[in-house]
């Protein structure tokens, strides 16, 4: 299988841009800082996107409120994912988006009012639904047609990017749009504080003294193409979607497996897909959370797979923040990147190996590598496992 | 795709009685819903944790495995519009109102994907595991990834659709659309399919396609139909909802098919007979499955989904004999 990648947008804690977020990666710039954007009682560090809510608006030409912040950082990647294609009838497009909050940031401010009986603002609750969020960037971008919205938790963005890769293969559309976004929320934050694994440090995946996720926001988009599609916008292919596969833990609703069951699954049935070996693969960039239990169970898959070949692997978390639905487009974007300028990205704030496993992840940033094939992995609550494998365009 | 199974718990006596389809009627404002035994289904540790959308779902998708004799299904595959809502307003009502440590499972079960999670978690399944968040559209997209994985070589894919009503819907709704007050409802439906034709096999679906910001609505049923080589007179029921013209003569189904059919029994609003939730079109599924059992005569009903005015979900099902 190869579908080919032809665009790529982001927004994230590193960077408003691709080039940005390129710079960050290359210059170990890290994008967690304490609370500054979101309305929150707490001063935890989380990687937020450095903009506000009107600014970010503004910068979109955006002139219809309400909107909520997930579909403003959707629109930012999603527009530059998109760049200057031109609409046609002759091709079929598509956008698939990812969202864990959907308008949770907006809903939550209003949830708010609503319990103080302050004058609270039913027309937010519009752009509540996660499939809003997504209707809201198709009809700023003028795609109509096959809009789907994916909410699978933290796997959610590798999920959108699977899924438009399968309407490709099989005909269904011609170029789909595949990503994610979530805005921070408090929400969330309580949520992943209630489940204590929320770090007040800096997180430290695949570190033994590792406590916890920080989480951050942001979105991204790659463009999908298939060759009648290439055809008519004569982009060039940057690189290839060449493996995908979602398996289900089904072991606790939150935890992993200790056997990494469900992630081994997925890796090995999306290096399979893609018709590579193990071997074949350059760079891993890992789920990676920082949490006691995803950082062992993903080491313990990566073994199962692996074994005493294991590639260059790095999360990239410590950059961005954990986020959420938008993480495996974030993360499936650094892949290509990867790939594209032959870079392996760091794995920042990392000192000793987890004891159980020893695994040494890559500290410093790698240049000049033969990067032929990354795996992407995203895992997720309901034990959601899904792959990504991306290649070299031949 | 052939269809072996279906399973509904709604407002309506849709649960393991076949045959329902000829005796409800219109649901009341103040109906209530449905619920099986769900201890003959879930276990009861488990059971006193779910909340409605669970406990509807994973019933639902048990019953349908056990009706079509499947332990493990190929894949799970969940549309929800509007997710776990109430776990989703009870985990921000503690975050807004309680200090210091809360807990966490509101927040656990909060997410979109704890429907087909659980059923996965409850029946010990490694497959390919989805959910579709789509509004209205989620279980049309459901739908149209099962087919993708039948074509793939996937088989016995269990499909479904569920949402939840909290109050608090009945509050917001008053608020944004006065005067309308809407009979809003809870419901699960699945159904279990397969590539082939089996022994349990009740009927299938020939076709589902979206079509999301909607521009041309008659265009959009033409070549639905003409993908399908079909007239309209070929369909023998239509299921329609259309919220913004509900039982009104100028909705869309009711103008374009007008002149196709002379008498309007052909046309059945099903929003009147589920209730108003974002994936009632799973319902119409079972409906039209159950009509198309007790009736030999329907061989083809199109399930047209104007839910949502902005969009459009089309699809087709026909008995095994058309």
């Amino acid at each position: 299988m190869a579908v080919k990648i032809t665009g790529l947008g982001i927004i994230s804690a590193i960077g408003n841009t691709v080039a940005e977020n390129l710079w960050s990666l290359e210059n170990s710039r890290s994008g967690i800082a304490p609370v500054n954007y979101l309305d929150s009682k707490r001063a935890l560090l989380v990687g937020e996107v450095k903009y506000s809510n009107r600014d970010l608006a503004d910068h979109l030409g955006i002139k219809s409120p309400p909107i909520s912040r997930t579909s403003l950082l959707g629109l930012a990647a999603a527009r530059e994912a998109w760049g200057s294609n031109r609409h046609t009838k002759e091709l079929r497009s598509g956008i698939i988006s990812a969202t864990s909050v959907g308008g949770m940031d907006t809903t939550e401010q209003f949830y708010s009012h609503f319990l103080d009986q302050n004058n609270p603002d039913y027309s937010v609750l519009k752009c509540h639904d996660s499939g809003s969020t997504t209707e809201r960037i198709a009809a700023e971008l003028g795609i109509s047609g096959y809009i789907n919205t994916l909410s699978t938790a933290c796997s959610s963005g590798a999920n959108a990017i699977m899924l438009g890769a399968r309407l490709i293969e099989q005909g269904k559309l011609d170029r789909v749009l595949v990503g994610g976004t979530d805005a921070l929320a408090n929400f969330t934050i309580d949520g992943f504080r209630s489940l204590m694994i929320y770090d007040e440090n800096w997180c430290r995946p695949f570190d033994e003294s590792r406590t916890g996720l920080n989480l951050g926001e942001g979105a991204a988009f790659l463009l999908l193409e298939n060759d009648k599609s290439i055809r008519f916008s004569g982009n060039v292919p940057i690189c290839c979607l060449s493996g995908w596969a979602n398996a289900a833990d089904a072991y606790h609703q939150t935890a992993s497996s200790p056997e990494g069951t469900g992630a081994t699954m997925a890796i090995q049935n999306a290096i399979e897909v893609s018709g590579l070996s193990a071997l074949d693969i350059s760079y891993v960039n890992a789920h990676g959370t920082g949490t006691k239990n995803n950082d062992l169970s993903e080491s313990t898959a990566m073994i199962n797979v692996f074994g005493d070949n294991l590639p260059d692997f790095s999360s990239t978390k410590p950059f961005t923040g954990h986020t959420l639905a938008a993480a495996g487009a974030i993360e499936a974007v650094f892949s290509v990147l990867a790939i594209q300028h032959g870079l392996i990205f760091p794995n920042l704030n990392y000192k000793n190996p987890i004891s159980e496993t020893g695994l040494v992840p890559i500290t410093e940033l790698q240049t000049q590598q033969p990067v032929l094939a990354v795996l992407s992995n995203s895992f997720g609550f309901g034990g959601n496992n899904s792959s990504l494998v991306f290649s070299v365009h031949r | 795709m052939y269809i072996n199974a279906a399973s509904t718990i709604s407002h309506q006596p849709t649960f393991r009685n076949a045959g329902f389809s000829k005796d409800i009627k219109p649901l009341e404002k103040s109906s209530e819903i449905i619920s099986p035994n769900y201890k003959d289904f879930i276990d009861a540790g488990l059971l006193r944790r779910m909340s409605k959308i669970l406990r509807m779902s994973v019933t639902a998708a048990k019953d349908c495995l056990s009706q079509a004799n499947i332990e493990q299904p190929g894949a799970i595959i969940a549309g929800t519009g509007l997710g776990c809502l109430q776990d989703t307003e009870k985990f921000l009502n503690t975050s807004l109102t309680i200090e210091g440590l809360l807990p966490p499972t509101s927040f656990i079960q909060s997410t979109h994907n704890t429907i087909a999670g659980q059923i996965s978690l409850s029946i010990g399944n490694h497959g390919y595991n989805m959910t579709h968040t789509q509004n209205t559209l989620s279980f049309e997209h459901a739908l149209i990834d099962t087919s993708l994985l039948l074509n793939e070589g996937k088989d016995y894919i269990l499909t479904g659709a569920a949402d939840e009503f909290i109050p608090f819907l009945d509050v917001a709704a008053g608020q944004l659309f006065p005067g309308s007050a809407p009979t809003l409802t809870s419901a699960a439906s699945f159904f279990l399919f397969s590539n082939m034709k089996t022994d349990s096999s009740v009927a299938q679906v020939r076709d589902v396609t979206t079509v999301g910001l909607v521009q041309d609505i008659d265009a959009g049923i033409d070549s639905f139909l003409s993908d399908s080589f079909l007239n309209v007179s070929e369909l023998d029921l239509v299921l329609y909802s259309d919220i913004t013209a509900a039982g009104s003569l100028d909705s869309v189904a009711h103008q374009y098919f007008n002149g196709h059919y002379h008498t309007q029994s052909k046309l059945i609003d099903y929003t009147t007979l589920s209730g108003l939730y974002p994936t009632n079109s799973a319902f119409a599924m079972h409906y039209a499955v159950d009509r198309i059992q007790d009736n030999k005569e329907i061989k083809r009903v199109l399930i047209l989904n104007r839910l949502n005015k902005i969009n459009l979900g089309l699809t087709l099902i026909e008995s095994l004999e058309a």
